[in-house]
């Protein structure tokens, strides 16, 4: 029986808790946050077998085997370094660090104690992921991909925690290098360093405050951005992230030399696109009908997932649970490339580095939309 | 339409002096701000309104610009979660209203958060000032159970949901902590409380319509009330209600419900909503087929491991949908309330702020 701890009981370790409750062969012996009262309130919830505040202490009574740490991003990295050095495998929500640099001393660390870890990208193993990966593998696109498109939207109005945020001044995410960004967009980008081939892409971004968020007075949260990611001569890919556009779209489109793919996350569907044409005017017949064609069977497949009872809003996290149980159990290949996890923390820091130096452009300049038109902004940071 | 306040103060034996410090946390809320100027027209001059947002706390001032004269009105920027800002909060009040809490919140943890450690937090800073006369513990009707006899009558004497975890509601969840917190710390430290439950506060500010007359999750409106009793009450009704209840000598340790007279059924508020503010079509659903349907969708969700969330199950049904009769009749005996706006005018009211939104929306 695997030993289970939770560090962190806020939001996402209701989910954590939830999708561990659903696999054999495994047991929560503890949960543990700063505030007991937190605690208390996930282990009341839970089949939880004790909670904690101090986290020597969760280590030390619950002898965990694994540590799932969903505590807010700061800490990742501290709490992380002390259960590995206790012996316990980890998996860290998103982001998984703040920065590249300790993303690596991590696995570094974790490697030297014969230890595995994982970064929470778990929409990177829902159906349709799982769906469109197993396709990429047999090589559906032809080749490398060429180009992708990776959209991860945010509606701030539906958003209880966006409201906390933009009424709190002093919210923990405003101390984040990428404030709201870097607690977002991992799941985005994650997507896009999958299918990167090389470990240096460079990163040109463009970020603003959107006008609505400028008329209720925010001054510091980007909530616009867009990146154009490129290995030399290679693939290359685009990322959008908006609080505005609609729909918001959590979207992954991957074009390789013959075919492309289109996954939609909310819609769980995966659209194959291909590339091979239809004859002359049949294009605007054939086409279509084959796309509703493939839109039905993907609401077939969804209702067949539904009804074996595997169609869990957080059904992606439960894969990604068991996949990574089992690498330590067999001592295998994590879920997640560690090679995938340094190379999305690296775009990361190069995102936020560069919207850093746009802040200080408009501060230096004085005009709050310098934008990279401007030649300093437009600066291509290579990722190393 | 006159809204003066049925509160006279000046006649009153009250525990505070009109300038004595009173804090109000929340108060850039619905309630809040209402409660704020009940106490102003009541003629308390020292208040400091502790608030969140800074959209909030320039709400408030303008909202309060016309009471400004001869009245010491401090509005304090802060969140509750940290014990530092509810030290300064706390610092010299006599009298709490608590108002602030994690409305709206639809995840468990985040709504705990709000409600029961920012209640915690409060109450350990203010047990330390020594000058605390009464902590007023804005709760609400969420917190009953009311699965007892078929034909129920709510009122104080009723339980608290005994697993507020199970009703599939965060709020509850978070409400019904929040109220044992308080006990917990009257019993340990001798905190003065009193515990206030409104029903469904409706007016200008708080326009969605009660769950309790029905849903709309499912593209069409399904009418769940029928013949029962919608719990309302009116702003500015319930704010005098949570004002007397900080301020007179018998309120002591008690619970007090707050609801208005006269509340109309769901059917009536429905067709009303409908004539005044726009036309819709909606479902009528039984009482006997809510229920299986409630009882169907928990079943569903536990056999399908949470494929839908169980947010329809019997607790609900029973705290929501089941024929109740409500009474105010201890917010009245014990504490002399009278209901300042009619239930006619405040749904007048009502309607028209909803109307003007659906116009603008
Ligand atoms: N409305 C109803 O029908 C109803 C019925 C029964 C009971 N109640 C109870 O009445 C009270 C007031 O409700 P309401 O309708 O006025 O809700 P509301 O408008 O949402 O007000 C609640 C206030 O709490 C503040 N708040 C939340 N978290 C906070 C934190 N961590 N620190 C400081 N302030 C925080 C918010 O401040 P900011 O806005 O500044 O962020 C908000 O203004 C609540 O306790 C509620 O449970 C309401």
């Amino acid at each position: 029986m695997l030993k289970v701890a939770i560090i962190g009981c806020g939001k996402i370790a209701d989910a954590h808790a939830e999708q561990i409750g659903r696999l054999p062969g495994c047991r929560i012996v503890g949960v543990c946050d700063r505030e007991p009262l937190m605690a208390r309130q996930l282990y009341e919830r839970f089949p939880v077998e004790a909670c904690f505040s101090d986290v020597r202490e969760l280590l030390e009574n619950g002898r965990p085997d694994v540590v799932h740490i969903t505590s807010s991003p700061e800490s990742h990295y501290g709490l992380a370094v002390i259960c590995l050095e206790a012996g316990c495998h980890v998996y860290i929500e998103k982001p998984f660090t703040l920065c590249e640099l300790d993303a690596r001393r991590l696995i570094e660390l974790a490697a030297s104690r014969g230890l595995q870890l994982t970064a929470g990208h778990d929409d990177q193993f829902s159906h349709v992921a799982r769906r469109m990966r197993h396709l990429v593998q047999q090589g559906y696109l032809g080749g490398t991909p060429v180009h992708m498109e990776s959209f991860y939207c945010y509606e701030m109005s539906q958003s209880t925690y966006a409201t906390a945020l933009l009424s709190d001044p002093s919210h923990w995410v405003r101390s984040l290098p990428g404030k709201l960004l870097h607690n977002i967009i991992s799941h985005g980008i994650a997507r896009i360093a999958e299918f990167l081939t090389t470990d240096n892409p460079s990163v040109i971004v463009h970020g603003h405050i959107s006008p609505r968020l400028r008329s209720i007075g925010e001054e510091d949260i980007i909530d616009e951005l867009r990146v154009i990611i490129s290995e030399c001569d290679q693939t290359t890919a685009y990322f959008t992230f908006s609080s505005q556009m609609r729909p918001a779209l959590h979207q992954f489109r991957i074009y390789g030399p013959s075919n492309g793919l289109i996954l939609d996350q909310d819609q769980e569907t995966l659209i194959r696109l291909p590339g091979k044409k239809a004859k002359s005017y049949l294009e605007t017949f054939v086409t279509p009908l084959s796309l509703a064609k493939q839109y039905s069977a993907n609401v077939a497949t969804n209702v067949r997932t539904f009804l074996k009872r595997d169609f869990q809003m957080k059904s992606g996290m439960k894969c990604l649970i068991e996949r990574f149980y089992a690498s330590i159990a067999e001592n295998g290949d994590p879920p997640i490339s560690y090679r995938e996890i340094v190379l999305t923390a690296r775009i990361m820091d190069a995102i936020f580095a560069q919207l850093t130096a746009l802040k200080v452009d408009s501060v230096k300049t004085g005009d709050p939309d310098a934008s990279p038109e401007s030649p300093r902004a437009n600066l291509c940071i290579a990722g190393d | 339409m006159t809204t003066a306040s049925t509160l006279t103060p000046i006649s009153k034996p009250f525990i505070a002096e009109p300038s004595d410090l009173i804090l109000v946390t929340g108060a850039g809320g619905f309630i809040g701000a209402a409660v704020v100027e009940a106490l102003l027209d009541l003629g308390f001059t020292n208040l400091r309104c502790f608030v969140r947002a800074t959209a909030s706390a320039s709400k408030l001032r303008r909202r309060l610009s016309q009471h400004s004269r001869g009245v010491n009105v401090e509005i304090m920027q802060g969140n509750l979660l940290s014990p530092a800002d509810c030290a300064r909060a706390s610092a010299g009040v006599s009298v709490v209203y608590h108002l602030a809490a994690g409305r709206g919140e639809k995840s468990y943890p985040d709504a705990f958060l709000n409600s029961v450690v920012t209640t915690r937090n409060l109450l350990e800073a203010l047990v330390s000032t020594g000058f605390l006369r009464r902590f007023v513990n804005v709760s609400s009707f969420s917190v009953y159970s009311n699965r007892g006899s078929r034909d129920t009558t709510l009122d104080e004497s009723c339980p608290m949901e005994s697993h507020p975890e199970l009703r599939g509601e965060a709020y509850t969840f978070a409400k019904v902590n929040q109220d044992k917190l308080v006990l917990e710390y009257a019993n340990t430290y001798g905190v003065p409380y009193v515990l206030v439950r409104p029903g469904h506060v409706y007016g200008p500010g708080n326009l969605p319509m009660s769950g309790r007359v029905g849903i709309d999750t499912f593209g069409r409106f399904l009418h769940f009330g029928g013949p029962n009793p919608i719990p309302l009450t009116y702003l500015n009704n319930c704010a005098d209600a949570i004002v007397l209840a900080g301020l007179h000598p018998l309120a002591d340790n008690e619970v007090f419900n707050v609801v208005d007279d006269d509340i109309p059924t769901s059917r009536q508020f429905l067709r009303q909503y409908k004539h005044s503010v726009r036309p819709f079509k909606s479902i009528y659903v039984p009482h006997a087929i809510a229920y299986l349907f409630c009882w169907c969708w928990e079943l569903f969700s536990d056999w399908s491991d949470r494929e839908l969330p169980p947010v329809f199950n019997r607790r609900r049904w029973h705290a929501f949908w089941k024929k109740t009769r409500y009474s105010n009749l201890r917010l009245k005996t014990r504490l002399g309330w009278t209901q300042r706006v009619s239930t006619a005018e405040g749904l007048r009211r009502y309607f028209d702020a909803c109307r003007a939104e659906n116009l603008n929306a």
